[in-house]
């Protein structure tokens, strides 16, 4: 009879795909781990351990051992079959299991999972953004942007309604700086259109396509020297590569926030997402204030006054705080701040001091 | 501790077992931190692990009649199955991207691919649970799911609500009538009008939200007017109370809604729950009270979100035990003949191994 000291642990044990089970424990005998009977001594089942499936340790949750027939023996006793795996070398509960125990440690763990947390928000992310930036084909980008641009020539666009010597200017102006950017002016294509329902408006496409509608021109009462300080900006944007940037930090963001989910319950996941967008909105802003900065880079290099898009923004201001549907505001940082962040940054990039200092 | 000890005295009124759920919150929080700091470290990759150990705590903690309930996937088969979706959705929206006359292709894919996923991944959460050293199998098809989740959806939202009892009723009939276990058949089959009891009264703790909602904007009617024709004249002392009366509208909004879903939620659990049977013979039962349910998943969101997250794992396994300490089962005769006679079945055994999860679905 096997003794009290061979026996691993007492629990359950099921023939192969049953539910019906008998009273048993588990021995170490000749070698072999076996399920015994309760009361009797034919073996239920036999053998070596490299030949068992033991499932791992997660809490005090009962451990399933797997014969290979089958059969399967079930034990509340973990530590039992702990002491066992680690009597033969096995690693008893394995790391895991150590790390989760309810002991002081936690608390480096819980610190390291608030810092990493951190860290991968603050360096992971952006970093794998560059990467993905990185590894972003160029043909992407350009596939992109026709697609763009024939959705909406498709939907809101008309011809452009400007004469000949009005778009000479303003894509005479336009080569100027677009010959100051890394990108050259062989790297932008200038569009003339009638906006439509998207009325006054310029925007950049990722591989460099600009488009600017009749009715911002319109809105510049022949000021040429301020459309291309707001063509200036959209190359600031292409520049940046701001699209793409923004598209894969909120794919990665949300992909993380998704995976965490689990752990942190629906509600809180709801928390997190609401609170991503919110952040979103601020890289976006962000993102408009280092355009700014660009077009003032752009426009002195080029010669001309670094503040003209300051001039447009006072316009947009003028202009569309007059009537009530001001949807270009809103999507914009306060244009009264951004004014002022234009012209500081102008006084450093021409190398002026403030006026109050002079 | 063994079957035929804890077979007795557990049997309350009615014949009904009910569940226990023998998880401490001390002993899953360390699973817990560990989950998500590996889940952190790895950049989400350990995710599909921690859902293991997750659920293998959850379900190895729900004992009935002394034995508990057993989550079999492994991580490998998880993280194989979200990479094939995720792989799938950025495919898809790359070409939405890439031409333009196909930005709808993402959404149509999804809506034809969904109500398969969601079968899939029951079928998959089915056969990866056992109780028993049997499997449960779920033998449900893309076509029921397609009418209990999305046809049902639709239906609920179109009608602002009003049918959300026959959602629900599609959505535990789909569920439950599908659930095998040891090749016996789960029936379920809730009834409407117990249904729309229940959802009345959700339906009038919204309204009375909505009402108070009303008060609030009409007592700031002649605030809120001249704000809307001209910003700039009100005056920094006028913006507060509007402020204010924002905030509290928000309160009452979120409130209102949030407890009558809860309600809701734990109506359709009891009514569902209550409503099925299996082997045609034996009786399900789930007995949550309305108002303790929601006090629970309330009070959990907010300690959880005072402590940052840390209060979760107490919040889980206090939710979890009220839940499962408000399920049973009446079993008609001898249990322990019953569970002499229940074998595995055909399909359900082993073939998990061909299956991925498909969709990450609650089971």
């Amino acid at each position: 009879m096997a003794s009290d000291k061979d026996t691993i642990a007492g629990g359950e044990w099921h023939p192969p795909g049953s539910s019906q089970s008998v009273s048993a424990r588990l021995v170490e005998r000749e070698g072999e781990v076996a399920a015994m009977p309760a009361a009797g001594e034919k073996p239920l089942a036999g053998a070596g351990l490299s030949w068992l499936e033991i499932s791992g340790r997660v809490g005090s949750i009962p451990r399933r051992v797997t014969f290979p027939d089958g059969s399967v023996f079930e034990t509340w006793d973990n530590d039992g079959i702990d002491r066992y795996l680690a009597a033969q070398g096995r690693g008893g509960a394995g790391l895991v299991h150590w790390l989760e125990q309810f002991r002081l440690r936690l608390v480096v763990i819980v610190l390291l999972a608030f810092v990493l947390g951190g860290a991968v928000y603050r360096w992971g992310v952006p970093a794998l953004v560059e990467v993905a930036i990185w590894i972003t084909p160029p043909i992407v980008p350009q596939l992109m942007s026709q697609g763009t641009l024939e959705a909406f020539d498709r939907t809101a666009f008309s011809p452009t309604g400007l004469s000949d010597a009005q778009r000479k200017a303003i894509a005479e102006g336009f080569a100027r700086i677009a010959a100051r950017s890394p990108r050259g002016e062989a790297g932008y294509t200038l569009n003339f259109r009638d906006g439509g329902v998207i009325g006054p408006n310029a925007f950049a496409l990722p591989d460099g396509t600009l488009v600017v509608t009749d009715q911002l021109v319109d809105l510049a009462r022949g000021d040429t020297e301020m459309i291309v300080g707001v063509l200036a900006h959209e190359i600031g944007h292409v520049e940046l590569e701001h699209s793409l940037r923004q598209f894969y930090r909120a794919a990665g963001m949300t992909g993380l926030i998704m995976l965490i989910a689990g752990d942190v319950g629906s509600a809180v996941e709801d928390v997190l997402v609401q609170g991503g967008g919110l952040l979103a909105l601020s890289y976006s802003r962000a993102a408009e204030a280092e355009a700014d900065r660009r077009s003032v880079e752009l426009m002195a290099k080029a010669g001309y006054d670094p503040t003209a898009i300051a001039r447009f923004f006072a316009l947009l201001e003028e202009k569309l705080g007059d009537r009530s549907e001001t949807n270009i505001l809103s999507t914009h940082p306060g244009t009264p701040q951004r004014k002022k962040d234009i012209l500081d940054y102008s006084r450093i990039v021409t190398g002026r001091s403030a006026p109050d200092r002079q | 501790m063994s079957f035929a000890a804890s077979a007795g005295p557990v049997e309350g009124p009615g014949g009904f077992h009910r569940v226990a759920f023998t998880g401490k919150a001390s002993e899953y929080f360390g699973i817990w931190i560990v989950n998500v700091l590996l889940t952190i470290v790895t950049l989400g990759i350990y995710s599909a692990w921690a859902k293991v150990r997750r659920n293998r705590y959850f379900y190895g903690n729900t004992v009935l009649l002394g034995r508990s309930f057993e989550y079999h996937a492994r991580g490998s088969q998880i993280l194989v199955g979200r990479l094939i979706v995720i792989g799938a959705f950025l495919v898809l929206n790359v070409i939405a991207a890439l031409v333009p006359l196909l930005v709808l292709l993402p959404t149509l894919v999804v809506l034809v691919a969904l109500p398969w996923l969601v079968a899939r991944g029951l079928r998959f959460s089915a056969r990866v649970t056992s109780y028993r050293n049997v499997r449960f199998d779920f033998v449900g098809g893309a076509g029921g799911a397609f009418k209990a989740f999305i046809l049902g959806a639709v239906l609920s939202v179109l009608t602002l609500g009003i049918l959300t009892p026959l959602a629900s009723r599609w959505v535990s009939r789909y569920v439950g009538s599908n659930l095998r276990y040891g090749g016996k058949a789960f029936d379920t089959d809730p009834k409407l009008g117990p249904l729309y009891a229940s959802w009345l009264l959700s339906f009038l703790i919204a309204l009375v939200g909505l009402c108070i909602i009303g008060l609030i904007v009409f007592m700031n009617l002649s605030l809120i007017l001249p704000m809307i024709e001209s910003p700039d004249l009100l005056t920094p002392e006028q913006h507060v109370p509007l402020i204010i009366s924002a905030i509290a509208g928000y309160v009452v909004l979120f409130a209102s809604f949030g407890i009558a879903g809860l309600f809701y939620r734990a109506g359709v659990r009891n009514i569902a729950w209550s409503s099925t049977t299996f082997d045609g013979r034996h009786r399900l039962m789930s007995d949550v009270s309305r108002s303790s349910y929601s006090w629970i998943a309330i009070s959990n969101l907010i300690v959880t979100l005072l402590t940052l997250g840390l209060m979760r794992p107490w919040a889980a396994v206090r939710m979890a035990r009220y839940g499962w300490e408000h399920t049973g089962v009446a079993f008609a005769g001898d249990v322990g003949e019953l569970f002499s006679r229940i074998e595995a079945q055909g399909s359900a055994v082993g073939s998990e191994f061909m299956d991925f999860e498909g969709f990450d679905f609650g089971f």
